[in-house]
């Protein structure tokens, strides 16, 4: 009781300092505004609004108004990508493709207007339900990361990356592992973290420092979205809105057991490495249409399969905000360009963040929220226009923020090179259904795997056991090797017919 | 076969990704062995054991994908992907979708490696923004080759004229780019009357970058690409000299 006091006590102050200062209103309404207008874009992504983001404000204002501008682009991206699932049946984000199955032939049975505001509570509860758990969970898993030595960050970065390619990814597991290989073979180049080693630099210079974070976020997740989006595309046709946008009471009452089964799992989901919005929304919808009663109504026009996934996609924020600053693993890929904006501002999250910092992440984030169910319930007609800007136009100026964004990051023209560059591979990589988080995902937890790997095996004198004399060591190698031994076919067989048996 | 379901063709394309990996990692653990593996010098560092070496985790790395490369390979020639690999759809062959990726490649190398450098931002971006609205936006080819072709001159121009980065603060390439975005603008007003895109283009072209390129050198006070560019060495000089003293008074 005492511990939930003093975070309320802590939470309390940092709230009160964010809200009396003014400049707060101006970075939060712009940068959920600008999340908003993201997310409402199909083409445009949740992590691509963070990513610019970072170009922009990620080290060239203090780090609480980088935060505010970071975070409250990623809740209103995520929120507003149900705007063109509900209103255009095209999700504008992937955390929002459940949301359409039902949204769209809500708004097409005139149920427009609530299917809107049912989702901005929702999404709104959501938030609040991952952030109650940030404030929580990341107090008690900070004490026990405390214990945390190196080989349990070697092996915790290397399930991340597993886990990441394992859940990411569309077609083969396998394909995602070979992505969050490539990503963690990219962290590699440049001087060697322990002994200044040049690896992999071809005689140039640039290559001594390694590749830097925002060049191949922007390059990652930007440039593929731009080659793949400028193409002539037929308008699809916006859904008439009717009906009133703010919910009543009633019916959120009514609801608020399904947002709150939504934002549980949502939050969970979100707890695990590398896992993103878009998966919780999936998961929650699933779990949605098995529990609810009107399961068969699913896909179909139904305000819980709705609020199922917009609610998780939400809560997810909060979840994967866990592992980033507890163990400085991103839960998402969001949070991956989080966590470059935290690295270039030379902060690192994990065991030996400053607490201070967490406290000024979930009063960001409330606030935030807050801001995003105001813009969402007010403002609603005005993104519903901004659906009609064809992607041909704006994808054009996104090229421009990223060019600029990773210019002015580092500086130098070869930055750009390394942005064009890692964008066509992404783009390949894309089409080959590798997925790319966990390539983003292996740059930027590349470094520390290496220099934890070789610290563990260096204090132990080259002893291997070193990885699993340690019961958190052990387990998490168990974990690991666990996740590889899934994907062989002798024990997938046994794990189908184990399956099969049960069924 | 003639009807190829979608399974099939991402195996055929997963033959070529994994022999693609398969090279890059035999390439790589080729260069790792550069690095000293066993006991030796590193970094200056004497002394250095297999278990601190700067190849081991590289090394670890580069096998775990060649082992993957490997499976997966395996896996694509198991489900036919090898059969249908020298076939159209095998390759991924379409020639509408080859065109528009090669253009936007053409028009994306140009910017980033010949205009952003050598031209004043503004007027590089405005170029840019114009000639892939113009290219892109209603899908014809012809249309995309224009854009690319304007691109194309500009770059080059910029290139063959000031290669060398002790040449990048000259602005004859400037006077070069105005001249093709000017005329690729009247061309796409001409032939895009009662376009609403068409006669919006001019506006994105130039605001967009004009505010972005301000506020990253006026508001955060960040480097931005080519200061000495034409027209935005203009606009500091008149800020600082200018409109900064009056703010001051």
């Amino acid at each position: 009781m005492d511990f939930l006091l003093s975070q309320l006590i802590g939470f309390g102050g940092a709230f009160v300092a964010l809200v009396s200062d003014p400049l707060t209103y101006l970075y939060l309404i712009g940068s959920v505004f600008l999340g908003i207008t993201f997310g409402a874009l199909p083409g445009l992504t949740a992590t691509l609004a963070v990513t610019i983001l970072t170009g922009f404000f990620g080290n060239k204002i203090p780090l609480d108004y980088s935060l505010i501008a970071l975070l409250g682009a990623y809740v209103g991206a995520i929120y507003g990508g149900s705007y063109p699932s509900i209103m255009l049946n095209i999700p504008g984000t992937a955390a929002s493709a459940a949301t359409a199955m039902d949204g769209h032939p809500l708004a097409k049975a005139g149920r427009g207007g609530e299917a809107l505001g049912l989702t901005t509570t929702a999404s709104f509860i959501g938030t609040l339900i991952g952030t109650t758990a940030l404030l929580v969970f990341v107090w008690a898993l900070l004490l026990v990361s405390k214990n945390i030595a190196s080989p349990e960050k070697a092996l915790l970065a290397l399930f991340g990356i597993l886990l990441s390619g394992a859940l990411m990814s569309e077609d083969l597991v396998i394909k995602g592992w070979i992505a969050g290989l490539i990503g963690l073979a990219m962290a590699m180049v440049g001087l060697d973290p322990l002994l200044s080693e040049p690896r992999y630099t071809f005689g140039w210079s640039y290559m001594l420092s390694g590749f830097q974070v925002v060049p191949v976020l922007m390059g990652a997740f930007a440039i593929p979205q731009i080659i793949a989006g400028m193409r002539h595309t037929q308008r699809a046709k916006l859904t008439q809105l009717t009906g009133r946008i703010v919910p009543s009471f009633a019916a959120v009452r009514r609801y608020l057991p399904t947002i709150t089964r939504s934002g549980v799992i949502g939050t969970g989901v979100g707890a695990l490495p590398g896992v993103g919005e878009d998966v919780a929304g999936w998961v929650s919808y699933g779990v949605g249409k098995t529990v609810s009663k009107e399961g068969d109504k699913f896909g179909k026009g139904s305000i819980e399969g709705l609020l199922s996934s917009e609610t998780a996609n939400n809560a997810c924020i909060g979840g994967a905000l866990i592992p980033l600053l507890v163990l400085g693993i991103p839960g998402s890929p969001p949070a991956t360009a989080l966590m470059g904006a935290f690295m270039i501002n030379n902060v690192i999250p994990g065991p030996t963040l400053d607490p201070s910092i967490i406290l000024r992440v979930v009063a960001i984030l409330v606030l935030a929220s807050f801001t995003m169910f105001l813009m969402g319930l007010f403002t609603a007609r005005v993104f519903i226009r901004i659906l009609r800007i064809p992607q041909t136009v704006f994808l054009p100026v996104v090229l421009i923020l990223t060019t600029i964004g990773s210019f002015s990051v580092g500086g130098g023209i070869n930055d750009l090179y390394l942005m064009l560059g890692v964008g066509v591979v992404a783009y390949f990589m894309n089409m080959l259904a590798f997925p790319i988080a966990p390539l983003v995902i292996g740059v930027i937890l590349g470094g520390m795997f290496d220099e934890m790997f070789r610290r563990s095996l260096f204090l132990s004198d080259g002893d291997l056991s070193v990885f699993a004399s340690r019961p958190a060591a052990a387990v998490l190698l168990a974990l690991n090797l666990a996740l590889i031994a899934s994907q062989l076919p002798p024990v997938k067989r046994a794990l189908g017919r184990i399956r099969r048996r049960i069924v | 076969m003639d009807i190829h379901d979608d399974k099939t063709v991402m195996r055929a394309r997963d033959f070529w990704a994994s022999l693609l990996l398969i090279l890059v990692s035999v390439f790589f653990i080729w260069r790792t062995f550069d690095i000293p593996l066993l006991a030796g010098t590193q970094g200056g560092v004497k002394g250095v054991e297999w278990f601190n070496s700067a190849a081991i985790v590289p090394l670890g790395v580069f096998v775990a994908l060649l082992i993957l490369s490997v499976a997966l390979l395996a896996r694509s020639i198991r489900e036919g992907g090898a059969a249908l690999a020298l076939d159209k759809v095998g390759l991924g062959w379409n020639p509408a979708e080859a065109l528009r990726f090669c253009t936007l490649i053409v028009i994306f190398l140009f910017y980033i490696v010949a205009l952003v450098p050598r031209v004043d931002f503004i007027i590089a971006s405005g170029l840019l923004i114009t000639a892939l609205i113009y290219g892109y936006h209603s899908g014809r080819p012809k249309r995309m080759l224009l854009a690319t072709l304007a691109m194309t001159v500009s770059g080059l121009a910029a290139l063959i004229l000031h290669f060398p980065q002790s040449e990048w603060n000259a602005h004859d390439d400037d006077w070069i780019a105005l001249g093709v975005w000017l005329a690729l603008t009247i061309w796409s007003l001409w032939n895009g009357r009662g376009d609403p895109v068409a006669r919006v283009t001019p506006v994105i072209a130039i605001g967009a970058p004009l505010v972005l390129i301000c506020a990253m050198a006026f508001a955060f006070r960040q480097n931005v690409p080519n200061r000495s560019g034409l027209l935005f060495s203009k606009i500091e000089y008149h800020y600082y000299v200018t409109l900064a003293p009056m703010w001051r008074q």
